[in-house]
């Protein structure tokens, strides 16, 4: 579904992606673990357009989006939960919702799917017109899930929806996580929750200064390997 | 001084308030979506002014055309500056967008005085009709007109914000840039629809302005900064309800201060008030509690 290849980006002089290649294959969960600072979320906006890589190629189902408009990205059926969620918060929850739908010309439509996020996170229906920044983080992570899913994507971006979250919320995320994926949604998560990941992901890359160290299946490395260089990186262990 | 009078001042400043609100509203548009100020706004409305004026002077264009003249200047001119000053450069680099600007404002104003060499040129006037007469109290009918244009666009603008497509995509951009874009919303075209819808409402302030004064310097560009500045930063940042308020309390408080303590002391009071702004209230009315909200929400991230 998402296939990368050698992709640099970089802010100024400074490469944060040094060629990166990774794919998210159809109808999977695949999840991108690395210590802060390793280049996921640069990754995650190179991805979805909102940073332009320098070099390399997104292919999405086949397509080339390489430095496409985030727009027409979305429109190709991509979407983004941003790191930080990133609510609209002087707009109310339904707005945010109508936002996530901006790409859609059937209204009627939109409004069903409205009602089925409402149904799907009640907390959210409760709230529908209360301001998105007056939401707890739990709930302006499900807005945010639930927004990027108004566009009717078929590969969702994730980028560390467990972040500061409560551990009963965390649990939350996943169990949605897993149940979009069986309603075929291809999943590609960023974490530092790497327990969960383990158990969601059906195939998992480590991300260490800009390079993909690892790539492999859960079970490939034990554990406390992967905690190990999630969190600290290699390089920090063996120096 | 009586009540008569008291009320007189009220209602005078509560007309002049209307330019100064709507002049606000364009200013509190660009300032959200762009988060930088634009010193040109008012040299924009200056240049609109000067294209009308021209027209009415050189062709004889009745009042309803130079309006569109004016109008459709603006934007244009609006458009030059999102360009020049504010495309070019992001977020990031607000002191590069003010200093560009600053700079257009020069070029405007150079452009107007070879259009039009006077100091003073005539504009067409609006109504000249005999005040109205409301019990002890006089009403000029082209001020009450101005109050209705007042209204009237900024209905249609909260009418934009909060109930069509480009309205929230708008917001959208106001509130979290990154995730407008996020969400597929052509943010570079928001910006500048704003920022060329804002220029326009400001031509409307401009023309009316200069109808009701019947001539007009092109020291009309500096006049409408500063009033729509003091007036935008007195309703609070980014509200529309705020910068009508703002502007119909600046245009009360100068209208009092004017009969109070004398025609010089009128201009003083925006300034005056600025500088209070800034230092003790940079919240104003309305701005207070969303600003705050906005930046605890970005401390929290
Ligand atoms: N806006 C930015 N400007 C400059 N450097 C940045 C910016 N955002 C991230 N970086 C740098 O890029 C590297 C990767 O950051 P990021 O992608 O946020 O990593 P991660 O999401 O894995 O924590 C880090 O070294 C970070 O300091
Ligand atoms: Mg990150």
């Amino acid at each position: 579904m998402l296939d990368i290849q050698d992709i640099v980006t970089a802010y100024g002089k400074i490469e944060a992606l040094k060629g990166v290649s990774l794919a998210a294959a159809e109808g999977r969960i695949t999840c991108l673990l690395g210590p802060n600072g390793a280049g996921k979320t640069t990754l995650m906006y190179s991805i979805a357009g909102v940073l332009k890589p320098r070099r390399g190629t997104i292919k999405l189902a086949g397509a080339d989006i390489t430095g496409q408009s985030p727009a027409s990205i979305v429109a190709r059926g991509l979407a983004l939960v941003p790191e930080n969620r990133l609510v609209f918060p002087q707009m109310s929850v339904a707005e945010n919702l109508e936002a996530g739908a901006y790409q859609r010309r059937d209204s009627a439509e939109v409004a069903a799917d409205i009602e089925r996020m409402y149904a799907r996170f009640p907390r959210l229906k409760e709230r529908h017109t209360q301001l998105a920044g007056t939401l707890s983080g739990g709930e302006q992570q499900m807005l945010a899930v639930a927004r990027a899913l108004m566009s009717r994507p078929r590969i969702l971006l994730m980028d560390e929806p467990s972040l500061g979250l409560a551990p009963l919320i965390v649990e939350e995320i996943f169990r949605i996580v897993g149940e979009l994926n069986k309603d075929g949604v291809t999943i590609f998560l960023v974490e530092q929750n790497v327990h969960m990941a383990l158990k969601v992901a059906h195939h998992f890359y480590l991300m260490e200064q800009g390079r993909v160290t690892f790539s492999g299946e859960p079970g490939k490395l034990a554990e406390d390997e992967v905690i190990q260089r999630a969190y600290l990186g290699t390089s920090r262990k063996t120096g | 001084m009586t009540a008569v009078d008291l009320a007189q001042n009220t209602l005078d400043g509560l007309m002049v308030g209307a330019s100064y609100a709507l002049l606000a509203v364009g200013f509190t548009l660009i300032f959200g979506v762009m988060r930088r100020l634009n010193l040109a706004y008012g040299p924009t409305i200056m240049a609109g002014v000067y294209l009308g004026t021209a027209a009415f002077i050189s062709l004889g264009a009745p009042t309803l055309v130079v309006l569109v003249v004016v109008i459709i200047g603006a934007a244009l001119v609006g458009l030059y500056v999102e360009r020049l000053c504010f495309r070019p450069f992001g977020e990031g680099a607000r002191a590069a967008s003010m200093v560009a600007s600053f700079a257009l404002w020069m070029q405007l104003e150079e452009a107007a005085t070879h259009l039009l060499p006077q100091h003073m040129n005539p504009f067409p006037p609006l109504l000249a009709t005999q005040p109205l007469e409301i019990g002890p109290l006089l009403l000029r009918a082209d001020h009450l007109v101005m109050l209705a244009a007042t209204l009237l666009i900024a209905g249609a603008v909260t009418y934009l914000l909060a109930r069509t497509k480009l309205g929230l995509a708008i917001r959208a951009v106001i509130d979290q840039p990154r995730a407008a874009a996020i969400v597929g919303i052509h943010v570079e075209r928001v910006m500048m629809l704003t920022f060329v819808l804002a220029s326009a409402i400001g031509g409307v302030a401009g023309f009316l302005i200069a109808a009701t004064d019947g001539q007009v310097t092109h020291m009309i560009g500096m006049w409408a900064t500063t009033k729509g500045l003091v007036a935008m930063m007195l309703g609070g940042l980014g509200s529309v309800k705020g910068a009508i308020a703002g502007g119909l309390l600046l245009g009360i408080l100068e209208a009092h201060a004017q009969w109070f303590l004398g025609p010089q002391v009128r201009d003083m009071v925006a300034w005056g008030l600025l500088f209070v702004l800034l230092a003790f209230w940079p919240g104003g009315l309305m701005g207070a509690k969303a600003l705050d909200r906005t930046m605890a929400v970005g401390r929290r991230v």
